[in-house]
């Protein structure tokens, strides 16, 4: 009995090769999309998670509360390390100071030269109680090695990269930042992708108390660097309600003299790759729970939008099959023996496309890190994988499969011996429109994503930043003494080139995702304001080399400390002046242990950040210590020659470290790749869904035109215009457009308005989105069915009624 | 083997009942051949899908091989259905996308019969009616009169106690039907096989040992015929 069903499947199939094909199209598309998507979803709820004490481990944060301003950091003081343990003691605590680049030097040694090496992420100064936390496997040394200074560990490939292999890599040397001798004294496997602490070069906590400057490591309660965070593991059964209540209590004790407001409290490591609160922590990136959804809520659509066209499909074409359902009934079949011959040919359809979408998946694959963290190396097929293909493939068969079954099933026999059933009479019209809208919705849905993501980005990357952020190259440098002393003699020399227009060393860009935070002093008042002012450093040439324009005053005269300052309008604004003028002269001091400056100059507000954060109060002031930047301000024209001339002349200047460079204007880009991304992803997905609609469209038209031939014929003798035949085809569904239109609009509106509240500065959600989603989507259903629709309309009435 | 006493069937139609068979009782013993006659639309199908369990009266009494079927449900029908009865059209009603032998076979699938014994069935069939060639060709590949063979074929393969044929000879030339109706014939006589046909042809109608004439629903008249 089975063969034969496969038979008669496999016959249908063939038979109605381009309904076939259709189906499976669609389908195969929608699965391998879903297929993709849970990958994406499932690599980032995995995180953190292959550590056994997953449940129990915390992460110590700090929330400032100012007025109405509230903010995060994952930082936390360096005295609140000791004070931590006496107050929560049955606690283990971990602190680590996380380095965002540091340079890596291999001393010179036999056959080869000093090898350098940057590292943007994965370096940290840590304790070894980070051990008892995190699971980790330890090729060589164990944990007791980072009780003592200048020791390091390092990770087994890092070890492959630095020296040729990991056998011989303890007890060798190397240089961190050409400042510091470290021994290593340990190896450790290498950490997985999926975790947010990457750590492949370990330095030993302790190390740090002695290079406080270089770090800003700083033992006062008053100085919070979001570099310096602290884990914790608490014994399980503690409650976190009762831990945060006691650091609350510890957060009144200690943090008192300067900083209001201010309270630790633990986010759990399940909550730190999803808490866009703080931002990037120490791994590689972290995805909000609301991209997740999205993401799955358009996995789950696209599978809708596959199963509707199989229903529609098939439902339509049972009108065809109503003859053999009959005679089968007649020859003694079952209803249930029927309902188990169709669904078998809608799994043997869904299990084809499933397969065939393996393979669309796995040439997908590859592409996958582009809109999404996924690694490249990512496998395909994993238990998690399968199980979810095969599941998404029953529910596939479940959804598309028993409505036609259980209709076709139902017919009468004698009924459908005579070809008594028609479309009308199996009822399925009205619930074939209604599943028509919904996937024209849920198209219209996903054009209107796209529009809205497309629009915003496009604003965001093109956006006035208030200050001059292009052909502006940066390069990383250090803050020791023989690098400070260089500076001048580097700048006369890069300013002798024709193309270079300003040179200028800086703390930090103009807009940048550094926040160096302090509280203030206004006026010589003997108590600090109540909000906190954010720091930017640079010589003299720093408005410049970015173009900042003044609205009162004009920058400061070159020093080498902090002896005058410059404010930006916000900041002056929330000290409650409102003529910039009336701010010359008036001073600051920055901290409890700073001078007081005066006020030089007002620049007008540029963005400070990204532009999902308001406009910060800034302080710009001189202080050479901190400037480990050089920006340099080219000529467009030549850049890549200019920049390679830089390039030579800046590691003539400094031959012990490696060159890093990088354009302002490509690293803002950076701060969007998370969005770039999304927007990426609803364009790609409303393709699918786009696609997936199409053909689903494509077959209902040429199905209705196949039942409908007759019909035409008799119109077109009566005296019918092509006009008129293609308006009657067009007319239910331009009706059906607008139907969903009126769904898909309102959801589109809140979900995307909802999307848009996490920038601050963003694009008007108008009407015109919407008359764009609405044109496009009448355009694309236009393409699709009036070609057939023309075509039917054509066909010489003769013919059509002949074949009767 | 059958009776029908006082049976009716209509249809609603605004508020009055059309009556398609009004008041009809019949008897068919077992071994008959019997023809039903009459103009169109006169309920002849209409009393054959009843008799074949493929629709239902309105009222009376049905009885078959001795079970008052007008008691039963569903599903005991067409059980009943699938044990007693081979159907004939006279659109043949092929399956399209299975082939000669398939066709023939399936009743037996239906039946749960093994898959050895299915193939001596239909080879034994195939071999009698004289289609072994045609095995594997696709009922639009054969001419009406191959088809309905095959559909004969089919409705004997699981040997019914009663055969029904509507009309079926309504789309084959006169030298087709003849050979189809020496051939229920033969069944008739040799193989015992009880049938109820319906026919238009006053000389097919004649192969039978009864003919029975409707009108509006009921029965006209009935005339048995005494062959040699
Ligand atoms: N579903 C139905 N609803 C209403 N009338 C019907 C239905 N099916 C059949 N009839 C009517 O029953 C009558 C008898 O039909 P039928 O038994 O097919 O006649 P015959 O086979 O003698 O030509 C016809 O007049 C037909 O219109
Ligand atoms: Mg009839």
């Amino acid at each position: 009995m089975f063969r034969n069903y496969l038979k008669i499947a496999w016959r249908n199939l063939m038979r109605h090769k381009g309904y076939s094909a259709i189906n499976i199209a669609g389908l195969t598309v929608g699965i391998a999309a879903c297929l993709l998507i849970y990958i994406v979803v499932q690599y980032e709820t995995s995180f953190n998670k292959q550590n056994k004490n997953y449940r129990n481990i915390y992460h110590i944060v700090t929330q400032s509360v100012q007025g109405n301003d509230v903010s995060y950091t994952p930082g936390i003081t360096v005295p609140a390390v000791p004070a931590l343990r006496t107050d929560l003691p049955e606690a283990t605590i971990a602190a680590m100071d996380v380095s965002y680049g540091s340079q890596i030097t291999i001393p010179a040694g036999s056959g080869h030269a000093d090898k350098k090496f940057i590292e943007h992420s994965g370096v940290v100064f840590i304790e070894p109680q980070y051990f008892d936390l995190f699971d980790s496997e330890w090729i060589a040394g164990n944990k007791a090695v980072l009780a003592e200074p200048n020791m390091v560990v390092i990770d087994k490939s890092t070890a492959i990269k630095y020296f040729g292999d990991w056998q011989h890599a303890e007890g060798k040397f190397l240089k961190m930042d050409n400042l510091i001798d470290l021994k290593i004294a340990g190896v450790i496997e290498d950490v997985v992708s999926n975790s947010d602490f990457p750590f492949k070069v370990l330095v030993s906590y302790v190390t740090l108390k002695n290079y406080p400057n270089n770090y800003n490591y700083s033992d006062e309660w008053g100085s919070n660097s979001s570099n310096h965070q602290v884990m914790l593991l608490m014994p399980p059964g503690e409650s976190i309600e009762s831990v945060n209540a006691r650091l609350k209590v510890f957060s009144k004790k200690h943090y008192t003299f300067d900083i209001r407001g201010t309270f630790n409290f633990l986010q759990p490591l399940s909550d730190l790759h999803f808490d866009t609160r703080f931002g990037n922590t120490t791994g590689d990136h972290i995805t909000s729970k609301a991209t997740l959804f999205t993401l799955s809520f358009i996995g789950v659509l696209i599978i809708i939008m596959a199963s509707i066209n199989f229903i529609n499909l098939t439902t339509a074409q049972s009108v065809g099959r109503s003859k053999e359902v009959g005679i089968r009934k007649v020859l003694g079949s079952s209803r249930k023996q029927l309902v188990f011959q169709l669904l078998g040919e809608t799994t043997m359809i869904v299990v084809t496309s499933g397969f065939l979408a393996l393979i669309v998946a796995k040439l997908a694959l590859p592409y996958l890190e582009n809109i999404s963290s996924v690694p490249k190396t990512m496998g395909l097929l994993s238990a998690g994988s399968v199980l979810f293909l095969i599941s998404t493939l029953i529910s596939v068969v479940v959804l598309s499969g028993i409505y036609p079954a259980l209709i076709l099933s139902g017919f009468k026999p004698v009924l459908a011996i005579k070809n008594k059933i028609t479309a009308a009479s199996i009822g399925g019209v009205p619930l074939r429109r209604g599943l028509v809208v919904a996937q024209f919705a849920i198209s219209q849905l996903l054009i209107i994503g796209t529009l809205v993501a497309l629009n915003q980005m496009n604003f965001v990357n093109s956006a006035d930043l208030g200050f001059n952020s292009s052909a502006v190259l940066v390069i990383p440098g250090y803050t020791d003494s023989l690098s400070l002393q260089k500076m001048g003699q580097f700048k006369q020399q890069q300013l002798q080139k024709p193309q270079v227009k300003s040179v200028s060393f800086i703390s930090d860009a103009p807009s940048s995702d550094n926040n160096w935070a302090s509280n203030f002093y206004f006026d010589q008042a003997p108590d600090d304001v109540d909000f906190t002012v954010f720091l930017k450093a640079g010589d003299a040439d720093y408005f410049k080399t970015f173009g900042l324009q003044f609205v009162a005053g004009g920058g400061y005269a070159p020093s080498d400390t902090i002896n005058q300052m410059v404010v930006n309008e916000t900041l002056i604004k929330k000290l409650g002046i409102k003529n910039p003028k009336a701010a010359l002269g008036k001073t600051l001091r920055i901290g409890g242990r700073g001078v007081w400056a005066p006020i030089v100059g007002v620049v007008k507000d540029f963005k400070t950040n990204s532009l999902r954060e308001e406009v910060k109060p800034i302080i710009i002031a001189p202080g050479k210590r901190v400037l480990s930047l050089a920006a340099i301000k080219i000529q467009t024209g030549s850049l890549t020659q200019t920049v390679a001339e830089i390039q030579k002349l800046w590691e003539k200047t400094y031959p012990e470290y490696a060159y890093n460079g990088y354009f302002v204007d490509e690293r803002i880009a950076q701060f969007y790749k998370q969005e770039n991304q999304l927007a990426l992803i609803y364009k790609l997905f409303a393709g699918v869904a786009i696609f997936i609609s199409c053909l689903g469209l494509y077959g209902l038209v040429s199905f209705m035109a196949v039942q409908r031939t007759k019909e035409v014929g008799i119109r077109k003798v009566l005296g019918a215009s092509v006009g008129s035949i293609v308006y009657l085809f067009s007319k239910e569904f331009l009706i059906l457009l607008s139907i969903s239109f009126l769904i898909a609009m309102p959801i589109g509106w809140y979900m995307m308005n909802g999307w848009l509240q996490s920038f601050v500065y963003r694009i008007d959600l108008g009407a015109g989105v919407f008359l764009a989603a609405i044109l496009l989507s009448v355009f694309i259903a236009g393409l699709t069915f009036g070609y057939k629709a023309i075509t039917t309309a054509l066909v010489n009435p003769i013919k059509s009624l002949r074949s009767e | 083997m059958l009776s029908l006493q006082h049976l009716s069937k209509y249809y609603q139609a605004g508020g009055n009942k059309t009556f398609v068979l009004n008041d009809l009782s019949l008897d068919v013993d077992e071994g008959e051949f019997v023809s039903i006659m009459g103009p169109s639309g006169s309920g002849k199908s209409t009393l054959l899908n009843i008799i074949g369990l493929l629709d239902e009266p309105s009222e009376g009494y049905h009885y078959f091989a001795g079970e008052a079927v007008h008691l039963l449900k569903e599903k005991q029908r067409s059980a009943m259905s699938r044990g007693y009865m081979g159907y004939v059209f006279q659109a043949y009603h092929l399956i399209d996308e299975l082939t000669v032998y398939e066709n023939i076979e399936t009743p037996l699938i239906y039946q749960n019969i093994k898959g050895s014994e299915r193939k001596a069935l239909v080879a034994d069939i195939l071999d009698r009616f004289n289609i072994v060639g045609k095995k594997d060709l696709f009922p639009s590949q054969l001419s009406g009169g191959q088809q309905q063979l095959v559909g004969i074929a089919r409705a004997l393969i699981a040997k019914p106690k009663l055969l029904l044929a509507d009309e079926p000879t309504g789309n084959l030339n006169s030298k087709q039907g003849d050979e189809i109706m020496e051939l229920f014939l033969k069944l008739n006589r040799e193989d015992g096989v009880t049938i109820i046909q319906v026919t238009h042809s006053e000389k097919n109608a004649e192969y039978g040992n009864r003919i029975i004439n409707l009108l509006d629903g009921k029965i006209e008249s009935s005339r048995v015929l005494n062959h040699q």
